[in-house]
């Protein structure tokens, strides 16, 4: 469970104010979406929640962990994929994910079992003795993925996940994701594909200059509209000026 | 504004970060203690400066009845040339190869030797900062003492704008030549190295047989006697591994008679010519060793789970996973690896040159201490040595800016700061053993020291490197450079680095003038030693619990 208590962030001392009075709560088991025009804190509120960024104000929690408080211990519950697969490149991909086994203390029998699944899965397997370096940005962005499910993490944080990913991937990533949270796991994620948010999503938020203007399934969603309309006609007509 | 000047004012501002700076310091009200933090930095290196000067006059005053002070300029001229030549190397192949704007400026209508002459151009803004620390000294003191009117500074100004050109367009003829070579196939990097190694191994060799070649005033008196006598004698031995060092002290020390002009003009007119041909040379093969660098083509093929098994560990061990990824990132970055491990290899190697070939003037002195008589002064001389070899280098002045992007990993990894810093330390004070043992195995079989003098010595210098070592990662962490493009910027452009340095040198010097005090106060060799140990481990373990109560504080605080 992800819970946020009226967070604030702000940057260059507060005149440009990127999250304002966020509260919200994504539940176990549950895929929450969070979609947003560019520029709204979408990726400030998830550098937020894995503790890239400080809130000004408000707090956080994972699992009922304040993750100022109890930063280390949220951490080992969490995992994360950045919205551009910043890794190091001079690694080998089999290097990467044993640091991330060895830094999350997964057991070596697992550790195999799932890289070996995993790999398999985003058919990176001919290409994990390989330096990162000569992978392309598709490849870099599984290599990525596959470290964040190596710990089998309680909580998955993912800032659009699907971008760089061919389409068979992308569906691979799909079904990981609902089985993750149909294990009673919690999974939240940004995007700017309305089709993934609208077929994956247990339930969505939309956030636009730093306020949350819309939390709810998209049934409940469907209803803030004039009509019954496409979940992008409603995120046009929240989020146009 | 043409093309060639645009190119360079987006360069020369990107490179020195003056306008990001301008806005963090002035419009942020961001970074102000950096200005106080640079001010204590310069307070701390001032007696060192003070003692430069001091060795200086005194050089100058003992040359001067024998009418060979104009060495003294060369020695200044030829230490900047030499170090241009030895480490801008690592500088040309960085910001002619490895630096990403490469990827924007190639597809723009830029002509190759558009982009290398502004690449150039900058790292020349780079070395004349970075060789002012050499040479401004020598020409200012040079200048006072010898009452050198307002010809002598016109010429020392002209002489210093060109300093740099020479040592920098001969690195970089080779480079160029050397990367359109070594950019084929799959191992680039290796080739990278294997290719700078021979470059440097080249240059040295030269040097030595260039000072060989000019031959040895020898132990004979009356040899030496007409050595001395000879005018210019020692300037002309002192600049026979590098011609234009005489060129430029003829040009400086003559000032605008006509031996001054006509050297002047052989110095500056030698330097344009290199310019020209570098840039003839570089529209040829600039591009030829570019295109396709960044690239690496890898065979792929999958492991077999026994292949797999092997390589993959168990259980938690984060500051062994850490300590892996700092040496393996380190080792394979040829930028990180020119500038750590291999400066620690190198330093003593040009030392053991300079001492063998005579090419420099003050390994006399340190020659004549490290075979003295007293065991006492031969066992801080080796430290001092052994430390400056193990230490000088931007390891651990960079452990944590050199993680740039990736910064984020060690963020959301679940290890704590101390954890992650404990692991870092490890690996920077392991690049300062290599320097040490090094710097060791040069002072015994070089120098001939012994092992009553190399074992305390050696002690001396682990503990003084672990007070820099986590004096460096301090400075650091205060303010990690993480948003390169270049790794160069990283290590060679960081001004954390500069400023360890600088804090290394008021270190050393705070240390020198313990130790004057305790000779002042009359106590015998042992005794001064073990109060050297003492105080030394209670600063080690003070500063190492500065660095990890810091680092706690800061990986909270930095942002990305």
């Amino acid at each position: 469970m992800i819970e946020l208590t009226r967070v604030s962030k702000s940057y260059n001392k507060g005149r440009i104010r990127a999250v304002d009075d966020l509260a919200m709560t994504v539940r176990p088991g549950e895929i929450f979406g969070f979609l947003g025009p560019n520029g709204a804190g979408k990726t400030t509120t998830i550098k937020m929640i894995v503790g890239l960024l400080k809130p000004d104000s408000g707090s956080i929690s994972i699992e009922g962990l304040d993750t100022q408080k109890d930063a280390l211990k949220c951490k080992f519950l969490t995992t994360y994929v950045p919205d551009y697969p910043a890794v190091y490149e001079r690694l080998t991909g089999l290097e990467y994910l044993n640091f991330i086994g060895d830094v999350y203390g997964v057991p070596k029998k697992e550790r195999l079992d799932r890289i070996d699944k995993w790999l398999e899965l985003f058919e990176l397997s001919r290409a994990v003795a390989n330096p990162i370096q000569s992978y392309s940005h598709g490849m870099k962005q599984k290599i990525v993925l596959t470290a964040a499910l190596l710990p089998a993490p309680r909580v998955m944080v993912l800032d659009e996940p699907l971008v760089g990913l061919d389409p068979r991937a992308a569906f691979h990533l799909k079904e990981l994701m609902r089985q993750h949270c149909d294990q009673g796991k919690t999974l939240f994620f940004s995007t700017h594909v309305m089709e993934v948010a609208e077929k994956l999503c247990d339930r969505i938020g939309i956030i636009n200059k730093g306020r949350l203007i819309a939390c709810g399934t998209i049934d409940e969603l469907k209803r803030l509209g004039r009509e019954v309309q496409s979940l992008e006609n409603i995120f046009l007509e929240l989020t146009g000026s | 504004m043409t093309a060639f000047s645009s190119l360079l004012r987006a360069g020369l501002k990107s490179n020195f970060g003056l306008a990001l700076l301008v806005h963090r310091l002035f419009k942020e009200k961001k970074d102000l203690w950096l200005g106080v933090l640079i001010v204590l930095a310069v307070i701390g290196a001032l007696p060192a400066l003070y003692y430069l000067i001091l060795f200086l006059q005194n050089a100058y005053f003992l040359l001067k009845p024998l009418g060979q002070e104009s060495a003294l300029l060369t020695l200044g001229i030829l230490a900047g040339q030499l170090f241009i030549l030895l480490f801008g190397l690592y500088y040309v192949i960085s910001a002619f190869y490895f630096s990403r704007d490469l990827e924007m400026l190639i597809p723009l209508p830029l002509k190759p030797f558009q982009v290398m002459t502004s690449k150039f151009v900058i790292i020349l803004a780079n070395e004349y900062l970075t060789v002012m620390i050499i040479v401004l000294p020598v020409f200012i003191t040079f200048g006072v003492l010898s009452g050198g009117g307002l010809s002598y500074w016109a010429a020392a100004a002209l002489i210093y704008a060109f300093l740099p050109v020479i040592p920098l367009a001969i690195v970089s003829l080779l480079v160029v030549a050397m990367m359109r070579i070594v950019n084929i196939g799959r191992k680039k990097d290796v080739l990278i190295l294997a290719g700078s190694l021979v470059l440097i191994a080249a240059g040295l060799a030269a040097q030595t047989a260039m000072s060989r070649y000019s031959g040895s005033a020898g132990p004979d008196a009356q040899a030496m006697t007409a050595f001395l006598a000879s005018p210019d004698s020692l300037l002309n031995r002192i600049g026979a591994g590098f011609p234009p060092s005489i060129w430029a002290t003829k040009a400086l020390a003559s000032g605008f008679s006509r031996t001054g002009l006509a050297h002047l003009s052989l110095f500056a007119g030698t330097s344009l010519l290199l310019l020209v041909l570098m840039v003839i040379i570089s529209e040829k093969l600039f591009y030829g060793g570019l295109i396709g660098l960044g690239e690496i083509a890898a065979k792929r093929r999958a492991l077999s789970q026994v292949q797999m098994s092997r390589k993959i560990s168990s259980g938690r061990r984060p500051v062994r996973a850490i300590f892996v990824r700092e040496w393996r990132i380190m080792n394979r970055t040829p930028i990180f690896l020119l500038n750590g491990v291999l400066v620690v290899l190198l330093v003593p190697l040009i030392f053991i040159l300079m001492a063998k070939t005579g090419g420099g003037g003050n390994n006399a002195f340190l020659r004549a201490v490290m075979t003295s008589a007293k065991p006492f002064h031969m066992i801080l001389a080796t430290a001092a040595f052994m430390t400056i070899c193990g230490s000088l280098n931007g390891t651990s002045s960079s452990a944590f800016s050199r993680e740039g992007g990736q910064f984020w990993i060690s963020k959301v990894i679940p290890v704590s700061a101390r954890d992650q810093v404990k692991a870092k330390f490890m690996h920077s004070y392991a690049i300062a053993l290599l320097g040490i043992l090094s710097a060791s195995f040069a002072a015994a079989f070089f120098f001939h020291a012994r092992p009553a003098v190399l074992a305390p010595a050696a002690a001396l210098a682990l503990a003084v490197a672990f007070i820099l070592t986590a004096a460096g990662m301090i400075i650091d962490i205060a303010r990690p450079l993480l948003d390169w493009t270049n790794p160069q910027k990283a290590i060679k452009q960081n001004m954390n680095v500069l400023l360890a340095f600088l804090a290394d040198i008021g270190i050393m010097t705070a240390l020198g003038l313990t130790l004057n005090f305790l000779f002042k106060a009359g106590l015998d060799g042992s005794t001064i030693l073990a109060v050297l140990f003492a105080v030394l481990a209670a600063l080690a373990g003070a500063v190492y619990r500065i660095l990890i109560v810091f680092a706690e504080k800061r990986y909270g605080e930095i942002e990305i």
